[in-house]
């Protein structure tokens, strides 16, 4: 009985986690078009913006950039865990379930309706994503259910159709907006992480890291909730309770981090995969754990997309999808055989 | 000796057209063993499914403990009760001592992290249940009657008074079904657990059991001693089968005989 939690066990993984995610953080704000010089960025003055370029890059645009990309990585890795540990799906992630495009799409109505996606920290454009998304997981559950058979099977089907509706909806609504706005709506909706100022990066911060600590207070429920609905209340759990917080808090960090990056793709199906791979199944070390490497894992992702076509740049979400697309593809596979064997 | 579970007049349907349980009464003394027995359809475990609360009753009433079913939180029942359905294989690859571990989920604090009681409970569940020896595996990776053995274990590590069983023998063979009601035996004699047990197999349910609920697909039902419940006659009216019967000391065995079965007029 070696492989049980323990708190000393669960403090060491996380710290190593967090030891990594500091380092690629690190090695990435080195990494740019425009080299610079370390001694240079603390060494000479640097008072006002233009007096030292080094620091400028360095600590205006880089730090902050990094910073959000670990947000957006953490919210969407953790989001994946928690949808795949209450849908019962080793496949489901935000972006496959439409949870991703229902956001957007709050974003999107909320842009034409006039509301600036500048002040979104305290703008209603925060509450049209959420409420967007939670309509969407309504939306994907009802769905699911009315196909009939296996309601775990069936969801997923339900998110793939709703997010191609909803994706065909956003595409519409791009349309109506003037072409100035349009390159930079498509590289957003493709999943794009430029440079937000210092409030709007504290104000999801505070949003998704308290998001994924309250998830955690639920982790272990979600272990239990994973052998399905009878096993859960049969251990104890009040299964609709816990599937209603899950959902509210997953589709909350997914929002936040929709808007301020776009639509991300597979990062809440590729990193919690491959932590449960390392770490195991224990939703208890699979979230905090899955939230840090998700950070590092899109952080680099960003990193690839401003320097692969350097001085170009491109959206974060088309590398994230290239990685994340055959991933998902080799699960399916796994996953189908399971199945038949289960049958 | 108290009752712990006690049904009275217990009614429930699917559907105006679809009643599978009326008026059924009984209680169930703490630590006996009984077998819920019938035919396909019989209502048996949507009974099971009653006793653990999952289903509500559509008429009458269940107490444990001498209290309504309805009273108990999720939390407080699942400290009284402890379910094992059919083996499955979980989507997520836990390791048998993992699954164990979650039985002591309506015991843990807030942090949610087992402490050295809980530890002890499942050490003790998986040594009784010989699982300690592949605890460490996925449940994936292990036979039927192994798994059934892990979810036996999780049962007992839930220290509860009453365990429920739906069929824990189906699709084992006959060495691991014998092994798993030798279990569930000595869980009743040392750990003085009531086990109610939802069962096709009548034979080893007469060689088990202390008492027997058989029900009727007509709605009708029999509850009492096993030498009191199985008689030819009624197992055959019950089934509709024909069987050859044999005794061993005060209880009867019985051979389902079919149309083209041995000894029938038809077989060759």
């Amino acid at each position: 009985m070696t492989d049980l939690l323990t708190p000393r066990r669960l403090i060491t993984k996380i710290i190593l986690c967090l030891a990594a995610l500091v380092i690629v953080m690190f090695a990435c704000s080195l990494v740019g078009p425009q080299k610079i010089s370390l001694s240079a960025v603390f060494n000479e003055p640097h008072d006002t913006p233009g007096q030292n370029i080094d620091y400028d890059i360095f600590v205006r645009v880089r730090i902050p950039r990094i910073i959000l990309a670990a947000l957006v990585g953490a919210a969407l890795a953790a989001s994946g865990v928690v949808l795949q540990a209450i849908l019962r799906n080793p496949l489901a992630e935000p972006y496959i379930l439409g949870i991703s495009s229902g956001a957007a799409l709050g974003v999107m109505t909320a842009a034409l309706a006039g509301i600036s996606r500048a002040i979104w920290g305290g703008s209603p454009m925060a509450g049209f994503a959420f409420l967007f998304a939670i309509g969407t997981v309504w939306l994907v559950w009802l769905t699911g259910h009315l196909a009939g058979g296996s309601a775990v099977t069936s969801l997923l089907l339900a998110g793939v159709v709703i997010n191609a509706f909803f994706s065909a909806v956003i595409m519409l609504m791009t349309s109506l907006i003037d072409s100035e706005q349009l390159r930079s709506t498509i590289m957003w909706l493709m999943g794009s992480i430029g440079e937000k100022d210092f409030s709007t990066l504290l104000a999801s911060a505070i949003f998704i890291i308290a998001g994924i600590a309250v998830l955690f207070t639920i982790s272990q429920k979600l272990n239990v909730l994973t052998f399905g609905v009878n096993e859960a209340r049969s251990l104890g759990v009040n299964p609709r309770k816990i599937t209603l917080v899950a959902f509210a808090l997953a589709s909350f960090i997914t929002a936040v981090a929709v808007g301020l990056s776009g639509l991300v793709g597979f990062v809440g199906l590729v990193v919690p995969h491959s932590v449960r791979l390392i770490f195991g199944p224990d939703h208890r070390q699979l979230l905090p754990t899955s939230a840090l490497l998700g950070a590092a894992f899109v952080v680099i992702c960003d990193t690839i997309a401003r320097t692969i076509i350097s001085p170009a740049q491109l959206p974060v979400g088309v590398i994230t999808a290239i990685i994340g697309g055959p991933v998902f593809l080799i699960l399916l596979s796994g996953y189908s055989k399971k199945v038949g064997t289960l049958r | 000796m108290s009752a712990c579970i006690q049904v009275e007049n217990l009614g429930f349907s699917y559907g105006p057209q679809a009643e599978i349980l009326k008026n059924l009464s009984f209680e169930i003394p703490a630590g006996t063993f009984l077998s819920i027995a019938g035919p396909n359809g019989a209502g048996k475990t949507t009974l099971l499914n009653l006793l653990s609360g999952l289903l509500k009753p559509a008429s009458g009433s269940i107490e444990i403990d001498s209290k309504p079913i309805s009273s108990y939180s999720v939390r407080r029942l699942a400290k009284r009760i402890a379910v094992v359905r059919q083996e499955f294989v979980p989507v997520f690859e836990f390791s048998a001592a993992q699954v164990v571990s979650m039985a002591r989920t309506p015991y843990l604090g807030a942090l949610a992290f087992e402490t050295d009681t809980d530890k002890e409970a499942i050490a003790e569940a998986l040594k009784m249940t010989d699982t300690a020896r592949f605890a460490d595996r996925p449940l994936g990776h292990l036979s039927g009657g192994e798994r059934q053995r892990v979810f036996i274990a999780r049962a007992l590590a839930q220290q509860t008074p009453i365990m429920l069983l739906d069929e824990p023998t189906s699709f084992l063979d006959m060495k691991h079904q014998v092994g798993i009601y030798d279990l569930l035996k000595r869980m009743q004699i040392e750990k003085q657990k009531t086990i109610v047990s939802v069962t096709h197999d009548i034979n080893l349910a007469a060689q088990y059991s202390d008492m027997i609920l058989l029900l009727g697909s007509d709605g009708g039902y029999d509850y009492g001693a096993v030498s009191e419940v199985f008689s030819k006659e009624r197992i055959e009216r019950v089934f509709g089968v024909r069987t050859f019967t044999a005794a061993f000391g005060a209880r009867e065995f019985f051979l389902p005989v079919g149309k083209f079965g041995l000894g029938s007029k038809d077989a060759k």
